[in-house]
């Protein structure tokens, strides 16, 4: 409960935050807001770390090749906070469809998430617009 | 709050029965001088786990049958109970440094997403850990406990009158030394590294910075207030906002490991302000 992280998410609603009480970079920093892109997989491990959780996706194209995607989402304290904990992000290994930002710095397969959706329809929405 | 007449009235006999050891037995340390709980030395027992929002206060998740909102729920989410019952968060407050390293400040804010240690999961140092999360104190020694987004940390404060030690090392968290101002606890820390910054935007200190702090509890609130001491780069001492924080239940937990990977994919220095 009392893991400092400040930040001011009300104006831009898409902020990160990573250090301790006052530390801050910006979202808007690493991933390019114009670039939403919406990806469909297997979440195959989560990392429960800090100042951001990890959620690693297994994608496969359409000959089948599996692409792992590196989903950077928010500090855990405010999941935590949330009520939400890394077996409620893992989910029961169905499919889950992931809404993200790209990186602005053209690494692949990196995305901020947005929203995870899981197939009976529940979601966790972790950025806003 | 002070209960005076109930107060003087147990006081004779929370003595006697502290010094026969009979305080604990008899629950006399809970009740004696006021209706604060206090040790059988008499001072205000500050044990307890201490929530000070955290600096997440502004998040308001929205919870739907199964389905959870965190960030970006609009503007209807209700405050959580304990941020309703906390004071709204300090004005932000900065250092007044000397005129000659206000340059140096200066790069260093402006180079904050690469200079700025804690990004690196670095110490915070103090006072920028902010108020103890929590607190275990025993008669001539108190320990502060945090639960940071850099890791879980730990302060132990002598209060058995012995003066700071001469052989430690500069450390991010210094050297504390604490003693009793009536109900109030003063910490002294110093011999600190150079490695933390005070606050964020390159506010950077020297190794003869010094902090004081002072810890006041009532049965529900802990009021915590610093001030720092660095002569040789601050035109003055800095006096922090009061920070209040509310008794709670919610235990701290083992600190998650901070391995910052966000930093090697930024393309540019952009933060967001910081409301302390």
């Amino acid at each position: 409960m009392a893991v400092k992280v400040f930040a001011s998410l009300a104006a831009v609603g898409l902020l990160a935050i990573a250090g301790s009480a006052g530390a801050h970079h910006s979202v808007a920093g690493q991933f390019d807001m114009a670039k939403r892109t919406t990806i469909t997989g297997t979440i195959s491990k989560i990392d429960w770390i800090n100042p951001h959780v990890y959620i690693h996706l297994d994608v496969p194209d359409e000959q089948g090749n599996v692409t792992t995607w590196r989903l950077e989402s928010l500090p855990t304290a405010m999941l935590r906070k949330a009520g939400l904990t890394s077996a409620m992000l893992k989910g029961d290994g169905g499919k889950v469809t992931v809404d993200g930002l790209l990186a602005r710095d053209g690494t692949e397969s990196l995305a901020w998430l947005l929203k995870i959706t899981y197939e009976d329809g529940h979601f966790y929405q972790l950025g806003g617009e | 709050m002070r209960s005076t007449t109930k107060g003087f009235g147990l006081a004779p006999a929370a003595i006697l029965c502290s010094v026969l050891g009979l305080g604990p037995a008899l629950g006399w340390a809970q009740q004696s001088g006021s209706d604060l709980p206090r040790l059988a030395d008499g001072h205000p027992d500050l044990s307890g786990t201490w929530d000070n929002g955290s600096g997440i206060d502004f998040v308001r998740p929205q919870q739907v049958g199964e389905s959870v909102c965190v960030v970006g729920c609009g503007p209807s989410a209700a405050p959580p109970p304990q941020a309703a019952n906390r004071a709204p968060p300090p004005r932000p407050s900065r250092p007044e440094y000397r005129p000659e390293v206000a340059a140096r400040v200066a790069d260093l804010a402006a180079r904050q997403v690469a200079e700025d240690p804690v990004l690196r999961c670095m110490a915070p140092g103090v006072p920028r850990i902010g108020p103890p999360d929590k607190i275990v104190q025993r008669v001539g020694e108190v320990v502060f406990l945090y639960d940071d987004v850099s890791g879980n940390f730990f302060r132990i404060v002598p209060t058995d009158g012995r003066p700071h030690p001469t052989d430690t090392e500069p450390s991010y968290l210094g050297d504390a030394v604490g003693h009793w101002e009536g109900d109030s606890l003063v910490v002294e820390t110093r011999n600190f590294n150079a490695e933390t910054w005070l606050t964020d935007d390159g506010a950077f200190h020297t190794q003869d910075l010094r902090v004081v702090e002072r810890l006041r509890r009532t049965a529900e609130t802990l009021e915590w207030n610093a001030t720092v001491h660095d002569a040789a780069v601050l035109a003055a001492p800095w006096e922090l906002a009061p920070r209040i924080a509310q008794r709670t239940e919610l235990e701290i937990v083992e600190a998650p490991p901070c391995i910052d990977r966000s930093l090697d994919h930024m393309v540019d220095d952009s933060h967001h302000t910081n409301p302390r």
